[in-house]
């Protein structure tokens, strides 16, 4: 294995993990936050028990998201030292407060996580709050650092070195608003959803219970909420990417040719070779009403790009389209979740939409993994946008294959672990669970 | 300019030191327990796991703060030191996952009556194998087997294996031995707290020992690394090294536990200051001076600036979190005069 792929594999494979949990450690201190001041505030001593019944797995989650966050800070240097040598002058500031906003979060969580015997019952809903709010100043900062690889800024080029260097001005770099939004949000989305599959579960297994009804209106509410907002955003997305990121635009949309009235096509597989998108759907000129706000705009193709310097649509559109698919598909089944319960004013005991409500929870953490896919890959070859390519930022320390086989199997055993401990819980636990739900 | 990256290089020194004190505690309380013994293992092993549970992940912290450093403030030594030291901070790296990882499904397997296989061994393990490894990387800014030429790293993979860097993986390993059973000692009680004592005192002459072998072993296989330790800031680092130490075997032999702690936690920094200070004005030794690793001025006073917004945020709230998980370990059950 080539030493650049093996560094490139590894990063992903890092990254892709890290996500799923630094997704529900943004997600779930929000829910965490509700469930206790709805406790204090209505007296209802069901949405604290809820809250105390997350945190003892989110606790492990967390642990692995702290652990795996790690492996990611130091593959900045192991794998990408030429990259973080160039960059970190620039992005350093956003990582520097990032450690800020992570450390006062990892305080709170073990203060919520182990205090309840020490605290009261205000304290802990207290330390819920900056627990929030630390956890998605985190997202917004890190999130930072890859708007600046997308549209780099605050320096300029002085013979192959950065010169001018101004911190600020790389901080807020044109992506960053609509990425820090979208990316925030779309955590929320996903951890209401995945959250609010697994009451529908238990429903689904015959735990009719109060308890249940109660965590999944809560958790898919959070979600649902949220998920409008995200169209939003990434409505906002797609018009900077017009404007700002054309290439990776056009290999999201598989829109080869640069050309007025550009048609949106919707699913199919993009050939580079005959720059077609066979069993692809066309919707006439509704790429260039979308990305313009005018149906006759010229939308810049693939073909505005020398061959070398063109993201892949293969590995763009199809992530693209399954965001967007995933969006739909939860969009629907909230909808109809939602018409339900204000038609009959109570919680809908239907089993075909508990079933929907289940099939929809894993699409959110779906399309956040593909809207990173979309971004990443959307970028290439570059990992500064038009000024270093990902191969000059690798390292040139020999072996990197075996390293990326070593962390996979570390992720591997990593994974397994996980899912034997959160999964594999003893009968009797579940009974007194349950025994619980309606206390 | 000069003096602003040195400035933060003494930042990053105590992200060191803060990580060495706080996080080889926690690395430290893996170690003493696979070493329990006794007719109070059981007990050893049982505090030490509910001491560790509520802090560990911010005391890990620490190591983040440290590379967030390195890299935003001498992004040139961090390209170059995480080049040459692939190897050893691999092996760490691995070494942090399994113990969070282990540490994690054991808290929760405890919390539902079932524990998995091998998660215990997988803990004490990976507790010993990452302060090693660290203490090797760390050893080798100074060692003298990183070279650079023009910038670029020239030595090869396994160069930073010498005696001196593994002196220096000894001396972590004793670092956090010696921590764990000091800071046990304010958590405990009775028979128990005796045996954290004990093993402090004695921790605390094998750090000393260990310390001090490194000298010779430098003499021998870090000669620019030796030639430097007779400056006065050195030396002056080395004896407040000694005074503490000795202060904190006093304060554990008349049972001062809590100025034995500090003692204790004052040696440790001391330790690290004098290599610190012996490795001053280089990041690497001989090869990479801290102004030359610097990034521009800009990205110093952006670091500057943000330092203390976050120390105001920090600061309080460690202190309320070591508050309220101090004295007896276990937070399912805190002792009856405990409020906060």
């Amino acid at each position: 294995m080539d030493n650049v792929l093996a560094a490139r594999a590894l990063m992903g494979v890092s990254l892709g993990f890290h996500i799923v949990y630094a997704t529900i450690g943004v997600g779930l201190p929000l829910m965490l936050m509700i469930a206790e001041g709805l406790a204090l505030r209505t007296g209802e001593e069901l949405y604290h028990r809820m809250a105390r019944r997350w945190i003892r797995p989110a606790g492990v989650l967390f642990a692995i998201g702290a652990v795996s966050g790690t492996i990611l800070s130091f593959e900045l240097g192991l794998l990408w030292p030429r990259f973080m040598k160039f960059s970190g002058p620039l992005i350093g500031l956003p990582f520097w407060m990032e450690g800020f906003a992570f450390f006062t979060e990892a305080i709170f969580l073990a203060l919520y996580l182990y205090g309840e015997k020490r605290l009261s019952r205000r304290a802990l809903f207290l330390c819920t709050i900056p627990l929030t709010v630390a956890a998605a100043a985190s997202a917004v900062f890190v999130i930072s650092a890859n708007a600046w690889m997308n549209t780099p800024s605050g320096f300029h080029l002085a013979e192959g070195k950065a010169a001018g260097i101004d911190p600020l001005a790389a901080l807020a770099s044109p992506a960053w608003p609509h990425e820090a939004v979208h990316g925030t949000l779309a955590a929320y989305v996903a951890t209401g959803f995945a959250m609010a599959g697994i009451y529908a579960l238990a429903l689904l297994r015959g735990r009719r219970t109060r308890y249940c009804r109660k965590a999944l209106t809560l958790t898919l509410a959070v979600g649902t909420i949220a998920l409008p907002l995200l169209l939003f955003s990434g409505d906002w997305a797609a018009t900077f990417l017009a404007h700002h990121e054309k290439a990776k635009l056009a290999a999201a949309e598989a829109h080869f040719e640069t050309g007025a009235g550009a048609p949106l096509i919707v699913g199919g597989w993009p050939d580079p070779q005959t720059q077609t998108v066979p069993y692809g759907l066309k919707i006439p000129k509704l790429l260039s009403l979308l990305a313009h706000r005018d149906p006759n705009a010229v939308v810049t193709g693939l073909d505005a790009f020398p061959p070398d310097q063109r993201p892949d649509p293969r590995l763009v559109h199809p992530f693209f389209d399954l965001m967007v698919g995933a969006f739909f598909l939860m969009a629907l089944a909230a909808a109809w979740f939602w018409w339900r319960r204000w038609r009959s004013g109570d919680f809908p005991a239907d089993r075909k939409l508990l079933a929907a409500v289940l099939v929809a929870s894993p699409f959110g953490m779906i399309a956040l993994e593909s809207g990173w896919l979309v971004t990443e890959f959307g970028r290439q070859p570059w990992a500064v946008m038009n000024h270093m390519r990902v191969a000059q930022g690798a390292t040139p320390a020999p072996g990197i294959a075996l390293v990326f086989f070593l962390f996979l199997a570390v992720y591997l055993l990593l994974s397994v672990g996980l899912l034997k401990t959160l999964l594999r819980r003893p009968a009797e636990v579940q009974r007194e669970e349950r025994d619980h739900d309606d206390a | 300019m000069t003096t602003l990256s040195a400035l933060a290089a003494a930042i990053l020194l105590l992200g060191v030191i803060m990580y060495a004190v706080f996080g080889g505690a926690d690395f430290g309380g893996g170690i003493w327990t696979a070493l329990a013994s006794g007719p109070r293992r059981r007990e050893q092993q049982e505090s030490l796991f509910q001491a560790i549970g509520p802090v560990w992940e911010t005391n890990h912290v620490w190591l983040i703060f440290v590379v967030v450093v390195l890299f935003m403030v001498f992004p040139a030594g961090f390209a170059a030191l995480f080049i040459a030291l692939l190897a050893p901070l691999v092996i760490a790296l691995v070494g942090i996952n399994f113990r969070g990882a282990a540490f994690a499904f054991r808290h929760f397997g405890r919390e539902n009556g079932k524990t998995l296989p091998f998660v215990a061994e997988v803990f004490e393990i990976s507790s010993v194998l990452t302060p090693f490894a660290m203490g090797m990387a760390v050893a080798a800014a100074a060692g003298g087997s990183i070279r650079l030429a023009g910038g670029q790293v020239v030595s090869g993979t396994w160069d930073w294996i010498t005696p001196f860097t593994i002196g220096g993986g000894v001396v972590g390993l004793a670092i956090c031995a010696y921590l764990a059973p000091v800071f046990m000692t304010l958590r405990t009680v009775g028979e128990l707290r005796e045996d954290f004592r004990q093993r402090a005192m004695v921790a605390g002459w094998v750090l000393g020992v260990l310390s001090a072998l490194e000298i010779p072993v430098a003499v021998l296989s870090a000669p620019v690394f030796a030639a430097r330790l007779p400056a006065p800031r050195t030396l002056a680092c080395i004896a407040l090294a000694i005074a503490f130490g000795l202060a904190a075997e006093g304060c554990l032999w008349r049972r001062l536990f809590r100025a034995g702690q500090l003692a204790a936690a004052g040696a440790v920094a001391f330790i690290l200051a004098g290599f610190g200070a012996a490795l001053y004005p280089d990041l690497i030794l001989g090869q990479l001076s801290i102004a030359a690793a610097a990034a521009p001025r800009p990205t110093l006073t952006a670091f500057f600036t943000v330092l203390p917004c976050g120390v105001v945020i920090l600061a309080p709230s460690l202190v309320f979190l070591y508050r309220t998980f101090g004295g007896a370990p276990n937070p399912e059950n805190p002792p009856d005069d405990f409020r906060v």
